[in-house]
């Protein structure tokens, strides 16, 4: 696909949501793209989109291609009696950002309400600028308890809304590109191999996993029904921005970020670097000391355990409403994934 | 009025800049009455009614909205900038933002919480730590699509919700501008000056140069107003309450408000059965600081909306109150042109 038929289709993605937990609509929206590429595809009880490509034989080895569907949001906990809705969190919020933020209430009727999260004025508060609490804050609904209730339900999702946008050159803004974009960077791969699928000689899993946010659990039940020999993380790391230090953090636009770790596999790893070097992909190692934080960490340990690499596109301002990512950082992603799975399995398996 | 309102609070006027605001309500107001631009862009409006009152009557609303200018470009290509008017960053970091002539689409961010250590996770995003990024990678690119001194504003669409509400961005003071056009497109029964005014949001500094050249015996300033009806501000804590009408001060930071004018909209709300209040803190202060002691002193008072969340990209206020502010001003203004 060409870059604007990518940002087309990510922009589709972030505009669905899938709070961890309840990841339906986003679900749905990626499942309908897979099926250009196969028939097999399912959503399963736990919100994972499932898709099998090619045929699975014995010394044939078995990839699972993984991103994660699901996105930080919030969650409805109590009804005050002036109308006011208090929320607790779905993944790792930056509470940093919450102030006076424009919120949509996703109600289990299927209407989609407006709130504004609260902010106390500045002559009223006592100590210095801090972060809030999510304890210290509500939405404001603008509505009496009695009309509240008639809508919201405790257990619903919110979350900021935002309409994705293109910045300057191939970066763009949205909600939710952790990990859309790896989504997105799968389907890529699929598109760039979609002549070749069932002449590939390993056979694939698509696994759109739920609930990574909080704690990895959709990955864990889709890496024990998949079984695969190998898998690949999709996810989102961190591009640096101004104030961060150089060695935290991989550049955007500089291509994939490839995971380097004792919890991943080294010969993955290395096979990884090996191809983009090969093939001229721009590309980044990513060093993680312990685990990685993605779902790898999840697939890694499932059954007997599973080799598995972190493929990460640099990102910024991760888990808040304006990530920006840039999509020649997808193409290269997606270009590394399909290279390997054209040619560099058997070294692996 | 509401329509007028919406359209206003989208327009893009920070303090300084109010040029878009300006050339839109001389466009509403050109063929209805008088008026004049002065040096600091303010429009002073004499609209004509069928008689000439004893007294000079002024009404005052302001044009501009916080926002955020650009003032410096870093290596990276994105931007630092400095709040124009008292904004809490709180409220800025983590949004769209529009920025510069060109209305380019930005981010406002900063370094991600995953790489902050234990107390800085807290603290809020200061204006020395928050960028503004517009998707470039380098200064020079940059340079390209921004200058320095351009502004930036609040990304933010106006949207009616739940019980009546209104959230936008600039309702402070786009309300006071829509309500002041209300009246200049109706009759008036006499000559009534109306200035709308630049830079209140760093000073009040419109509103002084026009009462100098209006040189009004009344006024009557247009506002929102803080409203903290949150349901942990508890007594005078709340200051106003959205959907309790508009708000009359005694006295706010800028101004001790003349006594007799506070009785007198007490009075005419009272008699008509608007509802009315007053702040329950002595915070905040509008135009009426710098009109009140204009020349040797006008004799004012100030008609705000409540308004939650005030100049953060979300303002919420009440739909019922703009319009109980608009038939309180009416009456009011009706009792000071030929007041004794």
């Amino acid at each position: 696909m060409n870059k604007k038929e990518l940002t087309e289709i990510l922009f589709k993605l972030t505009r669905q949501n899938g709070v961890s937990g309840d990841e339906f609509c986003a679900s749905k929206t990626a499942a309908e793209l897979l099926k250009k590429y196969t028939s097999d595809v399912t959503v399963d009880d736990f919100g994972n989109v499932i898709a099998n490509i090619g045929k699975r034989e014995e010394g044939k080895p078995h990839i699972m291609l993984d991103a994660h569907i699901d996105e930080i949001g919030f969650i409805v906990t109590y009804i005050t009696d002036e109308g006011f809705l208090k929320i607790s969190n779905c993944g790792g919020i930056d509470r940093r950002l919450l102030l006076a933020q424009q919120v949509e209430v996703l109600c289990s009727n299927g209407q989609k309400i407006i709130g504004v999260i609260t902010s106390t004025p500045p002559h009223l508060e006592s100590d210095d600028k801090k972060a809030p609490k999510l304890d210290d804050i509500f939405v404001d609904i603008g509505m009496s308890k009695e009309n509240a209730q008639k809508l919201v339900s405790l257990g619903d999702r919110i979350i900021i809304s935002n309409e994705p946008y293109t910045l300057l050159g191939d970066r763009i803004t949205s909600k939710c590109l952790d990990d859309r974009a790896g989504v997105v960077t799968l389907i890529e791969t699929l598109d760039l191999l979609k002549n070749e699928l069932e002449s590939l000689n390993c056979s694939l899993s698509v696994v759109f996993s739920s609930q990574e946010e909080t704690g990895e659990r959709g990955a864990k039940t889709a890496s024990y029904k998949v079984n695969p020999d190998i898998a690949i993380a999709v996810d989102v790391s961190f591009a640096r921005v101004f104030g961060d230090s150089k060695e935290k953090c991989g550049e955007m636009g500089k291509g994939p970020m490839v995971g380097v770790s004792p919890s991943l596999s080294k010969s993955l790893s290395n096979r990884f670097i090996q191809i983009a070097k090969d093939e001229k992909i721009p590309y980044q190692i990513e060093v993680m000391g312990g685990t990685t934080g993605t779902n790898a960490d999840a697939i890694g340990v499932t059954r007997g355990g599973i080799k598995t690499v972190t493929v990460s596109i640099p990102l910024k301002y991760m888990h808040t409403p304006v990530e920006v990512i840039s999509i020649s950082d997808i193409e290269n992603s997606a270009r590394l994934i399909a290279e390997f799975l054209r040619n560099g399995v058997e070294a692996d398996a | 009025m509401l329509d007028k309102m919406r359209e206003l609070c989208l327009i893009n006027g920070i303090s300084g800049d109010e040029d878009k605001v300006r050339e839109y309500i001389i466009s509403k107001i050109c063929d209805k009455c008088e008026y004049d631009v002065d040096n600091l862009g303010n429009i002073i409006a004499l609209k004509k009614g069928r008689k000439t009152p004893k007294n000079k009557v002024l009404l005052s609303a302001h044009m501009d909205e916080v926002g955020l200018i650009v003032k410096y470009i870093n290596d990276d290509g994105s931007l630092k900038v400095e709040s124009v008017g008292g904004i809490d960053p709180r409220v800025v970091f983590g949004r769209q933002v529009t920025v510069g002539e060109n209305n380019m689409v930005g981010v406002v961010g900063g370094v991600a919480v995953h790489n902050l250590s234990g107390d800085d996770r807290d603290k809020a995003v200061l204006f020395d730590k928050l960028t503004v990024d517009i998707g470039a990678l380098s200064r020079e690119e940059a340079e390209k699509a921004v200058s320095l001194g351009d502004s930036v504003y609040f990304r933010s669409d106006y949207i009616e919700f739940g019980d009546g509400f209104v959230k936008s961005k600039a309702i402070d003071d786009r309300f006071g501008c829509a309500l002041m056009l209300e009246l200049i497109e109706s009759e008036l029964e006499y000559d009534t000056y109306f200035s709308f005014v630049v830079q209140e949001e760093i000073g009040l500094r419109g509103a002084k140069a026009a009462s100098y050249t209006v040189n009004p015996d009344y006024a009557i300033v247009i506002e929102a107003t803080t409203a903290a009806d949150l349901p942990d501000s508890e007594g005078e804590k709340s200051v106003c309450k959205c959907g309790d009408g508009p708000v009359v001060s005694f006295m706010d930071k800028s101004t001790i408000y003349n006594k007799e004018l506070y009785k007198l909209a007490f009075d005419t709300a009272r008699e008509n059965n608007i509802p009315c209040q007053t702040k329950t803190m002595i915070a905040g202060g509008n135009d009426a600081g710098a009109i009140h002691i204009s020349r040797g002193g006008v004799k004012t008072m100030a008609v705000s909306v409540p308004c939650r969340y005030i100049h953060s990209p979300s303002c919420v206020a009440s739909k019922d109150d703009m319009k109980n502010s608009l038939e309180l001003v009416k009456l009011v203004l009706n009792k000071l042109y030929n007041r004794q």
